[in-house]
């Protein structure tokens, strides 16, 4: 009787869905690179993760190693309570490149994980139309990407990720590439994208200010050989305003962690 | 929205581009005119031997008999011309499956590279009377002379386009678990179409070499034959009619080429592009 109250009692007691569990994961390139030593850390479910570091430093592999693309050399990885050995449904992946097919026009482009399952039919085709709107293109769905500016080529790879069906997503510095001003509407629309969705997210960047706005914890790496230097929570409330980014608190902790990064690198 | 900026590469201001391309019309012509009468007027006022150098007004005589009201022309035209594209597309097959073979499996890619380099090296025009020995007089040997000489430049061009694959995007279709079939059919082929067209851009014209090659070796009928018979009987007129002719059929593939192109790398014409998303929206709105 007593125990039963107990486990009932109290946030602590039920634990949050683990969706990425690393323990100790290594990757070691063929030509003797260490990218990454010993990492371990937890993702749960509906969380927002940013992979911070300089560049080198790992973040890019850690990403391929968790997505499947490429094999571990040591340790363990789930997700989902599975090992993680090769691609996978529940998990996908966008880059910093848009790397949209040129022949396909913007609608195609988001049908393009449907079409490697199967045929796809008309209500496919609503549901990647409704992606676009989402991702902020309507009007734009039979333009083909060399039409579109950079910012909606990735709005255009964004539906596509979404279209995939994964529940864990992973993005490697998406809008690394988009002027200041693209990137931080980017940015703000994820975070209201992945509110509706309710999806788990993985985010690369190099940009600490961007990396404590967008998440709820962040994982610092640094560089030579790649490893994990800290796990930061960030405690801000949701819905998140750009306003947040001027608040004394917001400030403590992106000193902190660029403390971290110039102490070690 | 600044990131919503579209270029929709439309042409520019049109009457502007129409007037200068009137007047681009008529600066080739002038020049043109002025090289045909330099040439008649060598040839009228003697600088030249007629025997040499026939002139313009011969040549388009001899055309016109050639052509029109004997006709003679025209089964050594055609057979040429069916000689050179069957040779292109066996070309095309050849060299677009060997290029394949090469880009999906590096072992094999690695144990053909010293015979395509040996290929390549080789003057493939000397083969040619190797190949009529082996198949005789017919269009057989012709055909084979134009696939080997255009085998080489589509080999090359396919293996290009497939290796140069973008590695992001091969490796997003991994992450959507596409199969090599799917990897290769949506990313990879359709990716190497333009190199793979200016491959066969360059192969259709050897072809048409090769052709010509094996009917100088040994024919009876083709352009080729009827140039070095006029040759021979010292008929210059004729024989520069039948270069005339074999421009014109040069031409023909070319923008045949040009035409395939447009269609099959449509992505690479703005202009194209434009009018196929207009279609594809207005399809898409008449259904809905
Ligand atoms: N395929 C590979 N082969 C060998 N070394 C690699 C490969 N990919 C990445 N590396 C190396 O691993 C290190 C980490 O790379 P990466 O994960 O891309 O860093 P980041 O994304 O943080 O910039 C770098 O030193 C890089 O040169
Ligand atoms: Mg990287």
């Amino acid at each position: 009787m007593s125990s039963v109250a107990i486990e009932q009692s109290g946030p602590k007691a039920v634990p949050r869905d683990v969706v990425v569990r690393a323990d100790g994961v290594e990757k070691t390139f063929d030509g003797g690179v260490v990218a990454l030593e010993g990492a371990s850390f937890d993702v749960h479910k509906g969380e927002f993760v940013s992979v911070l570091g300089p560049s080198g430093c790992g973040k890019s592999t850690l990403l391929r190693l968790v997505a499947g693309l490429i094999e571990r050399t040591g340790g363990s990885l789930t997700a989902y309570g599975t090992e993680v050995t090769a691609p996978r449904a529940d998990i996908a992946m966008m880059f910093q490149r848009p790397t949209l097919l040129p022949w396909k026009t913007a609608l195609d482009n988001v049908l393009l994980p449907t079409l490697i399952e199967r045929r796809p039919t008309k209500e496919d085709r609503e549901r990647a139309i409704g992606l676009l709107r989402l991702t902020g293109l309507t009007d734009f769905e039979f333009a083909y990407p060399q039409h579109l500016s950079g910012g909606m080529q990735q709005r255009v790879a964004l539906a596509r990720l979404l279209n995939a069906g994964a529940d864990l997503l992973l993005l490697d510095e998406p809008f690394g590439a988009l002027d200041e001003f693209t990137r931080e509407r980017l940015n703000l629309e994820l975070l209201r994208i992945q509110r509706e969705i309710h999806a788990t997210i993985m985010f690369v960047t190099h940009n600490i200010a961007e990396a404590v706005f967008l998440s709820d914890k962040v994982l610092v790496m640094t560089p030579r050989p790649g490893r994990l230097a800290a796990e930061i929570d960030v405690p801000f409330a949701r819905p998140r305003a750009i306003e947040l980014t001027a608040t004394p608190e917001f400030n403590a902790l992106v000193l902190k962690i660029r403390d971290i990064l110039g102490s070690r690198s | 929205m600044s990131d919503q900026a579209v270029t929709m590469g439309m042409p520019a201001a049109g009457e502007a581009s129409d007037r200068r391309w009137v007047s681009h019309a008529v600066q080739h012509a002038a020049v043109f005119i002025a090289v045909i009468a330099l040439w008649e007027a060598s040839v009228q006022f003697g600088w030249v031997s007629k025997l040499l150098l026939p002139s313009p007004v011969a040549v388009v005589i001899a055309w016109y008999k050639l052509a029109i009201s004997s006709a003679l022309i025209w089964p050594h035209f055609f057979v040429t011309m069916f000689e050179a594209l069957a040779g292109f597309l066996i070309g095309v097959v050849l060299g677009g499956g060997a290029a394949i073979a090469c880009a999906l499996s590096p072992p094999f890619r690695r144990l053909a590279s010293p015979y395509m380099v040996a290929l390549q090296v080789t003057p493939r025009i000397a083969i040619a009377p190797i190949i009529v020995a082996w198949l005789g007089f017919g269009m057989q040997p012709k055909i084979a002379i134009a696939m080997i000489i255009c085998f080489f430049p589509i080999f090359i061009n396919t293996l290009t386009g497939l290796l140069q694959t973008d590695a992001d995007a091969h490796e997003m279709f991994r992450s959507m678990r596409a199969s090599k079939r799917q990897i290769f059919r949506e990313l990879m082929l359709p990716g190497a179409m333009p190199v793979i067209m200016a491959g066969c851009k360059t192969g259709i014209s050897l072809a048409l070499i090769g052709a010509i090659v094996g009917e100088f070796v040994s024919a009876s009928v083709g352009m080729g034959v009827l140039i070095q018979r006029f040759s021979f009987q010292l008929l210059l007129p004729e024989a520069f009619a039948c270069l005339l002719m074999l421009t014109v059929m040069g031409l023909i593939l070319f923008f045949a080429m040009e035409v395939l192109d447009s269609r099959l790398v449509f992505w690479r014409h703005d202009k194209r592009l434009a009018e196929k998303s207009r279609r594809k929206a207005a399809r898409y709105t008449r259904r809905a």
